[in-house]
């Protein structure tokens, strides 16, 4: 290859969660890997003028980070990402956002990448993986490396992350759980206003997303034993695993999210003995309301523990 | 010289402000319409506050503020305490109804619900994206049926049927309270109907999944309505208590906080005959385009705020 052929990745929706797997498969495999800029209000201006209304907020962000990498490589990854087995399914929107991202962009002339991850259907994301290869003339062999050192590269940043969570419920300061989606949380635009005026009253926010997908799944049941959605399962596992570590539980989540109105009423009826706080980000422009609301949660807080 | 402390909550529609002395013992206090100039109707409430206060026995030494515009209110009065209006309603509350177990709320564009267990507050919810159900759609409702929004409770209560009245959504409420008074019912059932989806709203929204208990305090503009007092009684089967000044609730718990806070700083009466200005400013610098409010002491900048980022942080 003469000039390395480069794989855009929104910084949106799924890259929180494969961020360092999407990465390492392709620099392993000598490509070129570019990120969007971290959402602002244009990234949510411009992607909700080219959603339909009814679309859920992060759905807006992602269409904005679309654009903006529109042009500037050589193909954009969008998988779909349906489902890890039955009762552990994404929601509709991972399902259908190739298609739907590829139709809104059709006439830019830019590539889109996708694979297909799909248990239900025996679709596993290894075959999915050495079908990117295939498409880009590797063989089975050579992208079959790619894939295990970017698995290995995964869960090494993934024990990292939970390691340095962990060290977290050790603090003597008040700890709050926040219960979002990745791409709700870590989003610039909507979900790190939260943690900074967290951090700014001198509460440690703990991502409840940090955990293993598999461990939490399966906690989770203790919860709701039926929730079909996977990463509402790891969220659960979490605020099973975590409860009697933190003082409350923020669950935040992007208007309007199907998963999460359920999942939520669950929590907020079977998690009776913390204090939790329903936070809908709705993407307006001042931050008021979320400050009063998060200031008197923490308010709740300390006047509980007699600190007020 | 006693201490005394100042509170005031500005809310959207009204602004209330309190002084109290270091028993918690009502000194001065007043209301009035904000009518979209909060900083005018600061200066006139301190002006009207003034005027009942004995400046020779007391001195403002802490200044507590609370409500929607309380960060403007807070600068421009040199707050020492800046609160928000759950906190501060839960304590005002709970200082002198120290048996409460549950306040309800409903102001003119929000509404909520704060529990109390051993007279701290443990749980809280507030409405979320609309504002259904709360005065504004009281005042819009009263406007379409040409009567005065104080007038709701007198009328409401002469209802012997009150008009069932959708009250799941305040457009559906709407084009609900239509359909009926084109049908026929009469004024006072309607708006005794009024009355009940209001209520039924609030504890569909607001109060779902919460344990209401009693003793309850009622307070908020809307509890002046003896109509939705009279609702929630009905619905929740017990006592709803009106406070005479439920109104002041928020300004009391703003100046308790700041008499507990120790922060002091000397109020000076002198700020009313300041001239106080905003201007929003676009700040640029990165495509968020954060919308920076700066307030201005006569022609002098004293503070801004509504940056996301540091870029914003050195604003002149």
């Amino acid at each position: 290859m003469d000039k390395p052929i480069t794989i855009g990745l929104p910084r949106a929706m799924l890259y929180y969660r494969y961020k360092t797997l999407w990465h390492s498969f392709f620099e392993e495999l000598g490509f070129s890997v570019i990120e969007s800029a971290p959402t602002s209000k244009l990234t949510l201006e411009e992607g909700a003028a080219l959603a339909i209304d009814e679309a859920c907020l992060s759905l807006k962000i992602f269409l904005g980070h679309v654009k903006a990498l529109i042009g500037k490589c050589d193909y954009i990854l969008i998988p779909r990402i349906s489902n890890f087995g039955i009762n552990h399914e994404m929601c509709c929107r991972f399902e259908a956002l190739y298609d739907l991202t590829r139709n809104v962009f059709r006439e830019s002339g830019q590539k889109f990448l996708t694979y297909n991850a799909d248990m239900i259907q025996k679709k596993s994301e290894w075959a999915a993986f050495m079908g990117l290869g295939q498409f880009f003339g590797f063989t089975v062999k050579a992208a079959n490396k790619a894939y295990r050192t970017a698995k290995k590269a995964e869960q090494r940043q993934q024990k990292a992350e939970q390691k340095k969570q962990e060290l977290l419920y050790r603090s003597e300061k008040i700890k709050i759980l926040i219960a979002a989606h990745s791409y709700v949380i870590c989003d610039a635009y909507i979900g790190k206003p939260v943690i900074e005026f967290l951090k700014g009253s001198d509460v440690v926010p703990i991502r409840a997303d940090v955990i293993d997908p598999e461990d939490g799944a399966k906690a989770g049941k203790e919860l709701s034993p039926t929730c079909k959605w996977q990463i509402n399962r790891e969220i659960l596992g979490s605020i099973v695993q975590n409860r009697d570590k933190t003082d409350g539980i923020i669950l935040l989540s992007a208007f309007p999210c199907g998963p999460d109105s359920m999942v939520n009423e669950i929590i907020a009826r079977r998690v009776k003995d913390l204090p939790i706080l329903n936070l809908v980000m709705d993407g307006q422009n001042g931050t008021a309301g979320v400050e009063t609301r998060l200031e008197s949660f923490i308010d709740i807080i300390r006047f509980k523990e007699g600190k007020l | 010289m006693e201490h005394a402390y100042l509170g005031i909550d500005v809310g959207s529609i009204s602004t209330k402000g309190v002084i109290i002395d270091k028993d918690n013992r009502i000194l001065s206090s007043e209301y009035r319409w904000t009518e979209g100039d909060p900083i005018g109707a600061v200066k006139e409430l301190v002006r009207s506050l003034e005027a009942g206060f004995d400046k020779e026995k007391y001195k403002i030494v802490a200044t507590g503020t609370t409500g929607s515009a309380r960060k403007l209110a807070g600068t421009i009065v040199g707050a020492t305490m800046v609160k928000n209006e759950i906190t501060a309603h839960a304590v005002g509350t709970t200082t002198f109804y120290p048996e409460v177990r549950t306040i309800l709320e409903i102001g003119g564009q929000d509404s909520k619900i704060i529990l109390v267990e051993n007279g701290v507050a443990v749980d809280y919810a507030m409405n979320t994206l609309c504002a259904a159900g709360t005065g504004a759609f009281l005042s819009s409702q009263a406007k379409r049926l040409g009567i005065e929004v104080e007038e709701i409770g007198d009328i409401a209560l002469r209802s012997k049927h009150p008009t069932p009245i959708a009250a799941r959504c305040t457009v559906f409420a709407e084009s609900d309270l239509v359909h009926k008074i084109q049908n026929g019912h009469s004024r006072e059932d309607i708006i005794a109907g009024v009355c009940n989806a209001v209520v039924a709203n609030y504890l569909n929204n607001v109060g779902k999944g919460k344990k209401i208990e009693s003793p309850i305090v009622f307070q908020g503009g809307v509890s002046k309505n003896t109509g939705v007092v009279a609702a929630f009684e009905r619905t929740l089967g017990c006592k709803v208590i009106v406070d005479e000044n439920g109104h002041l609730m928020g300004a009391l718990g703003a100046a308790i906080l700041a008499k507990k806070s120790g922060n002091r700083n000397e109020f000076d009466f002198s700020m009313e005959e300041m001239e106080f200005h905003t201007r929003e400013v676009t700040c640029g610098r990165c495509t968020n385009n954060c919308e920076i409010i700066c307030v201005y002491r006569n022609g002098q900048m004293i503070d801004f705020w509504g940056n996301r980022c540091e870029r914003g942080a050195n604003f002149k």
